[in-house]
């Protein structure tokens, strides 16, 4: 019957130091120099010490050879953040021709094990640039985020891989997977951003309705998700939030239902935005002051952490409301102001 | 681990306990990291500071010429790190060759604006356009950038959302918008990059990001390091002031460890040396008592940053 945790004990007891090995002996480590008053003394142990004397050693003659290979398996395991390590692994991967489809299965398994480590993913950006071979990525990316589904370096990595090989096809649908698994993984949403605007793009008024149509249905699920706010807003900025045909009312219309600072937000932006652009469909006092109103619920109400930043907002519209580009007289809490 | 050295000397500064340390010891050490020129100058594209002396280059305290290496050469954020230290130190800068450093830099950044960490190659993203941003500013030589690609590079990873990612098209965060407000900040061109209404737009990504203390992301867990990167940009917006002090500081007090001291990203969490620097930085925006004011941009204490204006004067007048 194995016990795994003894044997472990013994094997470290066991290691057999590299200075120790015969087929080493030519090779004199080589110590760290931190000179008469090391700053940072770290305790290493003794077979830390033992593989990066080795490594030092090794990188001083540049050596390119099967053993210096195997090297730099220990040391990464040792500490796999060593970037010099990974460089001089790459260097003997190609100088002694090494199967890339091995180092690919080895970067995998590293990766499982340390997802948020920057090296990682970059050694497999290299690996599978040298192989001109993305056809595992999108696969290996799942499986990274059905483990952690916001992992930063593997969303990166995923667009990358998509932008490079041109992989997306199945992208807006695996968002959609993802999303409704999680309505709220602001991750998914702005890779429901990457993938569009790389494809047909927001300009289609057919596309830009089926995507704000999404977005509502998705609040009404999930009325307190900043995320689906943010797309929202995000889409249908740049055209005037105050222009988009029937945007004010199917926002006011979930006020009921659906509220949350960030709907009450959204309108205050949409009668900014008929503020700014002095759009005629709105009559600019009502505007101002339902803006106001709604700084002052946000404020009072709905999202009190920030209401400072909201008596904030009510000052920057009325201030930016009395400037020379609008051309009306704007009451402002009973005073006057009149317009030069 | 010269990132690390910095947080505690740092964080020592904004706990003005800085006598606690042996500066003139600490000048030398960090010296000996600078990647020096070779006596033929064959090596100026990879001069910088490495992180620590794990490659096995000799000692030298920056006294004399290089040892070439085929593998030795700075890593941007050691060269920030390593500036920085000197100058939280009260080190003069004599000893750093400024045009190896900017040569060095030069050669990290790529077509699209953005750094690599190292010249070997590595993953570019916004936090090396921070660091390289850093460097020209306290070198006072913007000579070690294309200005003009590095801003660009921040245009195009404004999100939909208007925070700014780590690269065009990436998600919005609290630690890039940081680095990319801070750099526009130090090279004096926020105003013109973006528009009164694209500010307007990231001041409100930005608070919206606390929730008691602050998160980097919608929808993630808070995390004490934030109050720092968000709070500092929100500084920098000028809008910090509208910030609910109260639970932001109620929130990183609550990740202290009452055993070990240092702060954690989490309650009950393990402290460490980064988590415990922006935590007290994270306070120190808010005016906490007894913790030196921070520079929002440069990261390092005002006064640190007051002694490198007085630096700067110097080196300008000596020019002229």
């Amino acid at each position: 019957m194995t016990e795994p945790f003894n044997v472990h004990c013994l094997l470290m007891c066991l290691f057999f130091y590299f200075r120790d090995r015969k087929e080493w002996a030519d090779l004199e480590p080589v110590p760290q120099d931190d000179g008469p008053n090391p700053v940072v003394k770290i305790a290493y142990s003794e077979k830390f010490t033992d593989v990066f004397d080795m490594f030092r050693a090794l990188l001083k003659n540049d050596e390119k050879s099967e053993r210096a290979f195997a090297l730099t398996a220990e040391a990464i395991e040792l500490n796999a953040a060593n970037y010099t390590v990974w460089h001089y692994r790459r260097v003997l991967l190609q100088a002694l021709d090494k199967d890339l489809r091995e180092e690919m299965k080895y970067i995998t398994a590293i990766i499982e094990d340390q997802p948020k480590n920057y090296q990682v993913w970059h050694h497999r950006r290299m690996v599978v640039e040298w192989l001109k071979d993305p056809s595992e990525e999108l696969q290996f990316v799942s499986e990274t985020l059905s483990q952690d589904a916001k992992n930063y370096h593997a969303w990166q990595h995923r667009q990358w891989v998509i932008q490079e090989y041109k992989l997306w096809d199945g992208e807006l649908e695996y968002v959609e997977e993802l999303l409704e698994e999680d309505v709220r993984n602001n991750s998914a949403w702005n890779q429901r951003h990457f993938v569009i605007s790389h494809t047909s793009g927001y300009s289609d008024p057919a596309i830009l309705d089926r995507e704000v149509q999404y977005t509502l249905k998705q609040i009404k699920k999930a009325p307190h998700n900043e995320s689906a706010w943010n797309y929202l807003k995000g889409i249908l900025q740049d055209g005037g939030l105050s222009s988009y045909p029937g945007l004010l009312e199917q926002v006011t219309e979930l006020q009921d239902t659906c509220s949350s600072p960030y709907l009450t937000a959204f309108l205050v932006d949409l009668y900014e935005d008929a503020l700014e652009t002095n759009n005629s469909s709105y009559d600019q006092q009502e505007t101002l002051n339902k803006a106001l109103e709604l700084c002052k619920l946000l404020a009072e109400e709905k999202d009190t952490i920030r209401k400072e930043y909201w008596n904030y907002v009510s000052r920057s519209l009325i201030f930016w409301s009395v400037l020379p580009n609008s051309a009306q007289t704007v009451t402002v809490h009973g005073f006057l102001y009149v317009q030069k | 681990m010269l990132t690390i050295v910095f947080f505690a000397l740092s964080g020592l500064d904004v706990l003005d306990a800085l006598d606690v340390v042996d500066k003139p010891s600490l000048i030398e050490w960090i010296y000996s990291l600078q990647v020096l020129p070779t006596d033929d100058k064959s090596n100026l594209s990879r001069c910088g500071f490495r992180g620590s002396s794990h490659i096995g280059v000799p000692y030298n305290s920056s006294k004399g010429p290089g040892a070439p290496h085929t593998y030795d050469s700075g890593h941007v954020a050691m060269t920030y790190t390593g500036l920085a230290c000197l100058v939280i130190l009260g080190d003069d800068l004599s000893r750093v060759c400024r045009e190896a450093c900017l040569a060095g830099l030069r050669a990290l950044q790529l077509e699209d604006g953005s750094f690599y960490a190292v010249p070997e190659g590595s993953e570019n993203d916004m936090r090396f356009v921070y660091c390289a941003a850093c460097i020209c500013f306290m070198l006072d030589d913007w000579s070690g950038m294309d200005r003009q690609r590095a801003i660009d590079y921040i245009r195009r990873s404004t999100s939909y959302d208007s925070g700014i990612g780590q690269g065009a098209g990436l998600e919005s965060h609290g630690g890039s918008t940081f680095c990319a407000v801070a750099s526009l900040c130090m090279m004096g061109n926020l105003q013109e990059v973006f528009s009164e209404r694209e500010l307007k737009r990231i001041r409100r990504w930005c608070i919206l990001r606390q929730q008691n203390g602050f998160h980097g992301r919608p929808n993630k867990p808070v995390d004490t390091c934030y109050s720092f990167w968000v709070g500092a940009t929100l500084e920098l917006l000028d809008v910090f002031q509208y910030t609910n002090f109260e639970k932001n500081r109620s929130y990183i007090l609550s990740t202290q460890d009452r055993l070990v001291g240092g702060f954690a990203k989490w309650p009950d969490s393990h402290p460490d040396p980064l988590h415990t620097y922006f935590g007290i930085c994270g306070l120190s925006l808010m005016g906490e008592a007894e913790l030196q004011k921070v520079h929002p941009a440069l990261n390092i204490s005002v006064r640190a940053f007051e002694s490198l204006r007085r630096l700067h004067e110097a080196w300008r007048q000596k020019s002229t």
